[in-house]
């Protein structure tokens, strides 16, 4: 295989891991694919594919300015493939915003509802315009194919300058105000990104970037193609890039200097650290390389050199979408390998997609040839596997198609099922206890774990017929129930009876007509009470009123004990408190004697200030 | 109509957490298990107010705080958030599109998210405005059993919260948070310890967040026609000046 074919075939596996991790995105929602949390809503997704992603699209804005604006007329070879990637790179953003959106499909929200105050609003409807512009821009190549499109591409010729300067136009405002974006969160993000000048600053960087994507482009095409780079003119763009640098990294730091954040960046903490990599990457290090002329028309120069900014402004992009929010948020996000799969899949479609174009259309002078493209090659034979392979054609649409299906299968048998299934909720964190048998477990994760008697629960949920109560009729994936799944939420009654379980013949393995009466209606309220075979759970005489197939709460336990007495007694003798209000006996700070009990132990949240009877509660006079 | 608001008096709240039972049957929300993508605030899609505890028995209650100028509703690009004359503000389920660019902005980071949901939608408490609109407060304030969260017009309650402050020294912080934090809340706060833990950061100064992109924003219409014209000046420049070498090549010829 060629350096193409291996690179499709690679690119091939990843988009199928995509399909099957999109699938399962959209299934389940955004929680079982992806490391986001309430704390970082915007994770990878944003700060790679639509932050990093549009800034990498800003070739063609950059290339068309210099081509029809300024009127380079050498640069022309650059033109074609610079806008077809910037117009893949739109549609990849939008693709990958579309993974990341909640509700994708209200996308075209945008549209009619309008709120001018929003930078994303802005934003978006740049992306719509400037994707549609590129279309535009982009279409009388492919329309050259057949001559009865000739019409509909020489009229859209007609249009090549006001799309190429409504292009530019609409670039410099959305490149910029994916800047604005952030201006929003002066307390989130670190202040060595945060500046009120960030649209400036990102505006100046995406034009550098611009100038360095379309190096990159020239050298990677023809390195997959094995053809001449066009390396006069990357030096020439190297060039240039010295002096947009140049400007970036002064406005820059005049703008930390003069806001008095200089200290910060030796201040040693790993934010520091990352800004002067990134500074490194982006700035220093590259206006070094590019300085010197014969590196900057050597291959190897150009190749580092483009490279470096390019990766180094996708840092700085991810540092301000989101990475350098985490002290403040105190989360700790890294994104999931489903994330990276369907990031990296994104890009693998657009690339795909740029190759395919490249070798269909006329986008260099001399278009590429490779063995696929053969159709009537006959087939050849391979000596090393002694076997006859089919027409080059068929064996590589054969080897793409297994490579999508296999990789596709393998995603699927590596999801994080528990994360589907138990819909993220959290391990309960559970260890022995010395000696006994019991455990320590932490069942509402507030680290601090609570004794837990193992022979206890059996004895009272049955003995040998109890292990599925827990540790097989709960969520699926899950080793064990949490405490939570029968010792519900304190303030709310919860509904212990599970119907599936008692009819099931794993379960109590109980007819129909065992509860419910043969001629009635089948409905909760007909059915037998639960003390009727449960008998040892229901305390006679319990002053805790049961309600139907209904487990009272905490609250409404310990609540029971003492308010249903009282209120029974206070109609009775008129001296007794009622305890109809809380404050009755709860107060915030407990008394005396109670704070000497509680002293060295973790209070417990809601009862330790309960201030008994007799203690400080007025009593009526009668 | 008067910008309404809640109080709520710090020193008084028992902990009881007879405001998230209200809330939660009020809006019909289920039970919250622990999940992995929470934060440790009490806050969920499931719950719209949570009480903190913090060391020495102070109870907390974080809700939305209500914003008098929200970042959140500068920030939804389709609106969907948005504010009430009457004070609180309010999510439109059918508008949303889920960028949360919501929750990035909003300075004490309160909105959460469907996240296990295909059809997800960002929840955050909305201070009732379907019962302020019919003339009852808020279910929680309702709920509140030692009236140490109230429910009344926002000038009222900040009277009310510095004569508290006035007539009890020494008991109280001298701050009624929320009186002017961001442009000021409609959730206000007073309190014998620094509620600073509220938000991300402890300080979070008197500017609006709003303001602090409208610069920007106002102008992009100047950017968009500036860079037009611009570009379009160049390139008559650059034309011309090639027009003119053609022209010396040609006489020399």
């Amino acid at each position: 295989m060629d350096r193409v074919q291996i690179t499709k075939t690679i690119l091939w596996i990843i988009t199928g891991l995509t399909a099957a991790v999109g699938i399962t995105r959209f299934a389940f929602g955004l929680g079982a694919v992806t490391n986001l949390t309430d704390a970082t809503p915007w994770g990878l997704w944003i700060g790679f594919d639509v932050m990093a992603g549009v800034a990498l699209a800003s070739g063609s804005f950059v290339i068309t300015a210099i081509f029809y604006i300024m009127k380079r007329e050498e640069f022309h070879p650059l033109v074609k493939p610079a806008v077809l990637t910037a117009f893949l790179g739109y549609v990849a953003v939008i693709v990958g915003l579309l993974f990341d959106l909640g509700l994708p499909w209200n996308i075209w929200h945008m549209m009619i509802y309008w709120n001018f105050h929003s930078p994303l609003f802005e934003v978006g409807w740049c992306v719509m315009l400037y994707t549609t512009v590129l279309l535009l821009e982009f279409s009388p190549v492919p329309l050259e194919e057949a001559s009865r499109y000739a019409k509909i591409r020489n009229f859209l010729m007609k249009f090549r300058f006001p799309l190429v300067l409504v292009g530019i136009m609409l670039s410099t405002l959305h490149q910029s105000s994916l800047g604005s974006l952030f201006l929003i969160m002066p307390f989130k993000l670190y202040p060595l990104w945060y500046s009120e000048i960030l649209p400036i600053l990102f505006f100046i960087s995406a034009v550098a970037l611009g100038l360095m994507m379309v190096s990159l482009e020239s050298l990677v095409s023809s390195y997959l193609y094995r053809r001449k780079t066009e390396s006069h003119l990357v030096a020439k763009l190297c060039k240039a890039a010295i002096w947009v640098l140049g400007l970036y990294f002064v406005i820059r730091m005049s703008d930390i200097i003069a806001t008095g954040k200089f200290g910060l960046i030796f201040s040693g903490t790993w934010e520091s650290v990352l800004f002067i990599i990134e500074m490194a990457m982006t700035v220093v290090i590259p206006i070094a390389l590019f300085s010197i002329p014969r590196v900057r028309r050597s291959l190897a120069g150009q190749w580092v050199g483009s490279l470096l900014v390019v990766l180094g402004m996708v840092f700085n992009r991810i540092n301000v979408g989101g990475l350098t929010m985490l002290r403040v948020t105190g989360d700790t996000y890294f994104p999931s390998w489903t994330e990276i799969i369907i990031t990296l899949g994104v890009v693998s479609g657009a690339a795909l997609a740029f190759l395919f174009a490249i070798e269909k259309f006329h986008i260099w002078k001399k278009r590429p040839r490779h063995p696929e493209s053969d159709r009537h090659a006959k087939p050849h034979f391979d000596r090393t596997s002694e076997v006859w392979l089919g027409a080059p054609g068929v064996a590589a649409r054969t080897r793409y198609s297994f490579a999508f299906v296999l990789s596709f299968a393998v995603a699927f048998a590596f999801l994080p099922g528990k994360k589907i299934h138990s819909g993220g909720i959290e391990e309960v964190p559970t260890r022995k206890a010395r000696g006994g048998d019991t455990l320590f477990v932490d069942g509402n994760r507030d680290g601090y774990g609570v004794t837990f008697k193992h022979d206890l629960h059996m004895a009272k949920n049955g003995q040998k017929q109890s292990c599925i109560l827990c540790h097989h009729m709960n969520l699926p994936m899950d080793k064990q129930s949490g405490c939570y799944a029968c010792h519900r939420d304190m303030y709310s009654p919860s509904d212990a009876f599970r119907h599936d379980w008692h009819a099931s013949s794993a379960g109590a393995n109980l007819a129909c007509h065992q509860c419910h009466e043969p001629d009635e209606e089948r409905m909760a309220f007909t059915a037998k009470k639960c003390e009727d075979c449960h008998k040892d759970l229901f305390v006679p005489g319990s002053l805790i009123e049961v309600e139907k197939h209904v487990a009272s709460s905490y609250t409404d336990a310990m609540h029971g004990l003492c308010v249903n007495c009282h209120k029974r007694k206070a109609m009775e003798l008129p001296d007794k408190p009622n305890l109809a209000r809380c404050a009755t006996c709860h107060e915030s700070t407990p008394p005396d004697y109670l704070q000497a009990a509680i002293k060295g132990k973790r209070s417990g949240p809601y009862f330790n200030h309960v201030v008994l009877p007799g203690a400080s509660v007025q009593r009526r006079e009668p | 109509m008067s910008v309404k608001a809640i109080l709520t008096d710090v020193t008084k709240c028992l902990g009881c957490l007879e405001c998230v039972v209200a809330c939660k049957a009020t809006y019909s929300l289920k039970m919250d298990l622990p999940k992995t993508w929470q934060k440790n605030d009490g806050l969920s899609a499931n719950n719209w107010t949570s009480i903190l505890q913090k060391p020495g028995n102070h109870y907390i209650r974080k809700q939305c705080r209500h914003c008098l100028e929200p970042a959140c509703v500068s920030a939804c690009p389709v609106g969907a958030l948005s504010k009430t004359p009457e004070g609180p503000v309010i999510y439109d389920n059918d508008k949303c599109l889920g960028c949360r660019y919501c929750m990035m902005a909003c300075p004490y980071g309160i909105p959460r998210y469907d996240w296990d949901k295909p059809v997800p939608y960002v929840r955050k408490c909305i201070m009732c405005y379907d019962r302020i609109k019919e003339g009852k407060p808020p279910a929680c304030t309702q709920a509140c059993p030692v009236g140490a969260t109230i429910f009344g017009d926002r000038d009222e309650l900040l009277a009310e919260a510095h004569r508290r402050i006035r007539q009890n020294p020494g008991k109280y912080l001298n701050k009624v948070y929320g009186e002017h934090e961001v442009g000021g809340t409609s959730v206000l706060y007073i309190s014998d310890i620094d509620l600073g833990f509220l938000s991300y950061q402890p300080n979070l100064g008197e500017l609006a967040l709003p303001q602090t992109t409208s610069t920007a924003m106002k102008s992009v219409p100047y950017t968009f026609v500036g860079v037009g014209a611009f570009m379009l000046g160049l390139n008559w420049i650059i034309k011309r000046r090639m027009k003119l070498q053609d022209q010396e090549v040609e006489k020399e010829k």
